[in-house]
């Protein structure tokens, strides 16, 4: 995985239980990178964790991520909040995009909590670029919600605040029929939202990203082999061990971050076999995530 | 080797003490009740313990548990939780906790002298909120024990210091150690290659969850 090296500049209280981090370049510029895209913070304690870049891409000598304390943090947030400080050295990862913002004559952005993150950059880019843009922000109270103000301040009408301990869930229904019919509508956020919004708006409309896998349910494991086309081997995935698991056992390591199919580090290329895709990424042609993926065919050939 | 069993001299406690002297009043004061800031980012950076348990009769076990920096969970700062990870199925430390709740652990950081000892008393749980904050590599934590504190302090580097542990040339030790292969099949007089048990452990060990 290639790495950069940066260094924590600033760590901002955003809202409760949320901080901000800067990282500067510590040698050149950092790599470029659009809205909607996340990094991976490789911590001291040897977790890996991705976040959305929530800064300003003209900026290359700085990225912005905002983290969320989650109370049931297995090691992650909970470090950050409590050892990471300005001045620590952090290695990164480049930029990878799940969620690239697509054109369109008009957006709607929904944004729950720290969801706010990859959306914040899309809504600059749209105002930028004169697209009638429109962002509603949920969250338990504004306290609760990062960059609430400076959203409010930066773009008056254009942000709707809404703070569902006070004024309830919104209306996402309402919102769809007011919407015209080419716009696109990207939402962040957590379960329960993306699920409304699932139901409010068209799937060929709605992009979405996850902060943890979606419940669900799959067929059982199959075993399968994985031919790694560059050496010619052979790997035997077993019923209970997962594509990664079974390459790295193999001696073919291939980096990763959450295993759970939302980060997409340990992304391959399939050259020829079916993937069963397990991600909540939404694999490209010809790609899959090792760490949840697996099989239709009894063999994969992997660019590997 | 002489097979006479060897019984040296045992000494009774007062004979002990009056040996050592009394502790000074610093280590006593030293020792809180609770996990405060200092202790719990030692844990936050620790990899690995050993957990000290006892059955009924007061019989001990010691036993190592290992993982990511942090493993240890600070609940609040009277209460840890430690996910319980495959190892043989043994399970002495639970086996030994339903009749006797005592526990004592000593954690370590690499490269750090000092360790954290922590006493205090423990029961095995499988609350959910507990384990979701275990899950790693992809899979749950089945099991977590929680730790309920009642002392907890440093004890000083030297122990480590004496020992050179974190001192990369102290690795040539294991040079003069037979692979476990060989120490195995040696002590059960099993007749199979060193070799194929070794390959056996490799293979196991990548397998950690």
């Amino acid at each position: 995985m290639q790495v950069q090296h940066t260094v924590i500049d600033r760590v901002d209280h955003a809202a409760e239980d949320v901080v901000s981090l800067v990282l500067r370049a510590t040698t050149d510029s950092l790599a470029p990178w659009e809205p909607g895209a996340h990094i991976d913070l490789t911590l001291p304690n040897w977790l890996t964790r991705s976040y959305s870049l929530c800064g300003d891409p003209a900026d290359r000598d700085r990225y912005r991520v905002a983290v969320r304390h989650d109370p049931l943090s297995r090691g992650g947030s909970e470090y950050i909040h409590h050892y990471l400080r300005a001045g620590r050295a952090l290695d990164v990862s480049l930029p990878r995009n799940h969620f690239p913002l697509l054109p369109a004559p008009q957006y709607l952005f929904l944004a729950g909590g720290i969801g706010i993150t990859p959306l914040l950059p899309m809504l600059a880019e749209a105002v930028s670029a004169d697209v009638p843009a429109t962002l509603v922000y949920v969250g338990r109270s504004t306290s609760t919600m990062p960059f609430a103000e400076e959203l409010r301040s930066r773009y008056g009408d254009r942000v709707r605040l809404v703070a569902t301990g006070q004024d309830g869930r919104p209306d996402l229904a309402a919102l769809a029929a007011e919407l015209s019919p080419d716009a696109l509508v990207y939402c962040c956020g957590p379960a329960p939202m993306l699920a409304a919004a699932q139901a409010a708006f068209p799937a060929p409309r709605l992009h979405t990203e996850r902060f943890r896998p979606a419940a669900r349910t799959f067929a059982p494991n199959t075993p399968f082999d994985a031919v790694c086309a560059r050496s010619g081997h052979t790997v035997p995935v077993a019923a209970d061990q997962s594509l990664l698991d079974a390459l790295n056992r193999a001696g073919h390591p291939v980096p990763s971050g959450c295993r759970e199919g939302v980060c997409g580090s340990c992304e391959l290329t399939v050259l020829s076999g079916d993937p069963e895709h397990r991600d909540d990424i939404g694999a490209p042609a010809g790609r899959m995530y090792a760490c949840v993926s697996r099989a239709l065919t009894p063999e994969l050939h992997l660019d590997l | 080797m002489t097979q006479v069993r060897v019984r040296p001299r045992r000494l009774s406690p007062e004979e002990v003490r009056e040996r050592l002297g009394r502790p000074d009043a610093m280590v006593e004061a030293k020792i809180l009740d609770r996990i405060d800031e200092h202790f719990r980012r030692f844990i936050a950076h620790s990899p690995f313990l050993s957990l000290a348990t006892a059955d009924a009769a007061g019989r001990a076990d010691c036993s190592p548990r290992g993982d990511y920096p942090g493993f240890v969970k600070v609940l609040d700062e009277h209460t840890l939780a430690m996910p319980d990870r495959p190892g043989n199925k043994i399970a002495d430390s639970f086996r030994n906790l339903a009749e006797n709740d005592g526990v004592g652990l000593c954690f370590l950081i690499p490269g750090v002298r000092e360790m954290l000892r922590v006493n205090g008393s423990a029961y095995v749980t499988d609350e959910p909120d507990v384990l979701a904050r275990m899950h790693t590599e992809g899979r749950e934590a089945v099991l977590a024990l929680v730790i309920e504190v009642e002392q907890a302090y440093f004890h000083c580097g030297r122990a480590l210091v004496r020992s050179r542990l974190w001192d990369p040339a102290s690795q040539a030790l294991a040079d003069e150690m037979p692979s476990a292969g060989e120490l195995i099949t040696s002590q059960l007089g099993w007749d199979v290659e060193p070799k194929v048990v070794d390959e056996g452990l490799e293979d196991a060990y990548h397998s950690l969850y």
